[in-house]
């Protein structure tokens, strides 16, 4: 059984484009998708529209977008890493913008991994498949 | 001064000379009232001396400066303070603030008991207001800088982000687009698509410049000694990289060292080789040649190639945001690359010159002061 992947992204487009990457780089998790920090947070913590989740079932990694509505994604990367639950939640940045001050920030706050999705498609799967590959199938996660 | 005789000498000299001096003078006795005023005095405060003696200086002076006038007044009284040099505020006539320098001193009797205050006053409220004009320039430049450099910073985030994101649209489902429907697609159509992708592409590197170029215009300088030598190394592997099939030639003075911020300069040498690399194209091996040496409080490194090369008289147009020499078939680019390389050869206090001749190859020579010291921006 595999876990989730949980995509916190607002923008229809990328949305697409993130499904069909994943579908051609053959991951076969289940891709959640909220489209604001304030749903991921739910969703994580098990409340509002999530409260009938479980929320020990984590999602084996959270894609995070940076620039979104509501809860913003460096809001959601704090609140993710002061919960003792989430608190070692495997979080990879997933955003367009490369400024030196969001890649400074979302550090700070505990990222594991930041990408600038490529424009380029192909290359965009490329990246797609390199975080499947290493967080789904390399990396050994923590077992609580 | 044949009038001027024995007895009279003392009082009446003096009064002479409070009568004549351009400056104000005044005597106030120990209750803090005007005893005696000069006309100089009357011309500063537009009041006339009847109409101020008797009463009390704090009457003329201004409502802020009343308690600092009082604790004055007692310290020359007790002797705590001996003679007072200093700035106050009074009140015009018609309201206005009359800024005063003014010097007090006590006179004592012969047994060092306070008799009166002297006072000399001094009308510096035109000085002031200058100050003030200047004081409120300099915050105000300061005040139009923070926003300039924020509103940079927005428009940096937007052209990160939100320029970006429908770019990446644009470029992908074209590309997608081109892929499911290619046996449906004539040679024509897939043409449309593909340039469709290449201009997308064209405008995401120019996005990722003027981001570059807004990012070394505002970043801190963060200062450490940097060995250009291992940058321009790595550089060098970065370009034979994105061009495995190239056969390329890149030579590096080991050990040329320089103060500065590291992320800053390796984005200088990424511009300057990068340039050299483009404009040699179809030279067959490339060589690029780095090397440097000491001058004063400088070090001149120069960046050297066989490329194609320019023509002198356009190279005023080097430097400046947009300008091409070259279009795109020569290896033409958007136009930024050597603008960001000069803004971080300028925030690093040194600056970036070029000479070439057509199809003779081209140097860059960047001058960067040995020391860091950050230009104000």
């Amino acid at each position: 059984m595999h876990k989730e992947i949980l995509l916190v992204e607002d923008n229809p487009d990328d949305v697409e484009l993130t499904r069909l990457a994943f579908d051609e780089a053959k991951i076969a998790n289940r891709l959640v998708v909220v489209g604001d920090g304030a749903e991921a947070l739910d969703y994580l913590f098990a409340r509002g529209k999530y409260s009938d989740r479980d929320p020990e079932d984590l999602p084996s990694i959270m894609l995070l977008d940076l620039n979104l509505p509501k809860v913003d994604g460096r809001e959601v990367l704090q609140a993710v890493r002061a919960n003792e639950a989430t608190r070692t939640l495997p979080v990879v940045v997933l955003t367009t913008s490369a400024e030196p001050f969001d890649v400074e920030a979302s550090y700070a706050l505990g990222v594991n991994s930041y990408i600038q999705k490529p424009v380029d498609f192909e290359q965009f799967v490329w990246a797609v498949k390199q975080v499947g590959l290493y967080w789904l199938v390399l990396n050994h996660p923590r077992t609580v | 001064m044949s009038n001027i005789t024995g007895q009279e000498t003392g009082v009446d000299r003096f009064r002479l000379a409070m009568a004549a001096s351009g400056v104000g003078m005044a005597i106030v006795d120990l209750n803090g009232h005007w005893v005696e005023v000069n006309p100089a005095f009357e011309r500063m405060f537009g009041y006339s001396a009847a109409e101020v003696l008797g009463r009390p200086t704090v009457a003329f002076t201004h409502p802020d400066d009343i308690s600092l006038t009082q604790s004055y007044l007692r310290g020359l009284i007790d002797g705590s303070i001996p003679t007072l040099d200093a700035q106050k505020r009074y009140l015009h006539r018609s309201g206005e603030t009359l800024w005063a320098h003014i010097n007090i001193a006590v006179m004592r009797d012969d047994f060092g008991a306070p008799l009166y205050l002297l006072v000399q006053l001094r009308d510096i409220s035109a000085q002031r207001a200058a100050e003030l004009a200047l004081e409120s320039r300099a915050e105000a430049e300061h005040a139009a800088r923070d926003v300039s450099n924020r509103q940079l910073q927005l428009f940096a985030d937007s052209v990160s982000h939100d320029l970006r994101a429908p770019l990446r649209s644009i470029e992908s489902f074209s590309a997608l687009l081109a892929d499911r429907a290619h046996d449906r697609l004539d040679a024509t159509d897939r043409d449309y698509l593909s340039r469709i992708r290449a201009a997308a592409a064209r405008m995401s590197s120019l996005l990722s410049a003027l981001n570059d170029l807004s990012y070394v215009t505002r970043a801190e300088l963060k200062a450490s000694t940097v060995d250009l030598s291992l940058l321009a190394d790595w550089v060098g592997a970065e370009l034979q990289d994105a061009e495995p099939e190239r056969r390329a030639e890149i030579r590096v003075q080991p050990d040329l060292q320089v103060e500065g911020d590291e992320r800053l300069l390796k984005l200088l040498l990424v511009q300057l080789m990068g340039n050299a690399w483009k404009f040699s194209r179809d030279r067959q091996p490339i060589r690029i040649d780095v090397s440097g040496h000491r001058e004063g409080d400088t070090l001149q490194v120069q960046i050297r190639d066989q490329g194609i090369g320019f023509d002198m008289r356009y190279a005023h147009k080097l430097f400046e945001p947009f300008q091409r020499l070259h279009g795109p078939d020569q290896g033409g680019g958007h136009g930024l690359g050597l603008a960001i390389a000069r803004r971080i050869a300028e925030r690093h206090r040194g600056c970036v010159r070029a000479e070439s001749q057509p199809e003779a190859g081209a140097i860059f020579t960047l001058e960067l002061p040995v020391t860091a010291t950050e230009d104000a921006i």
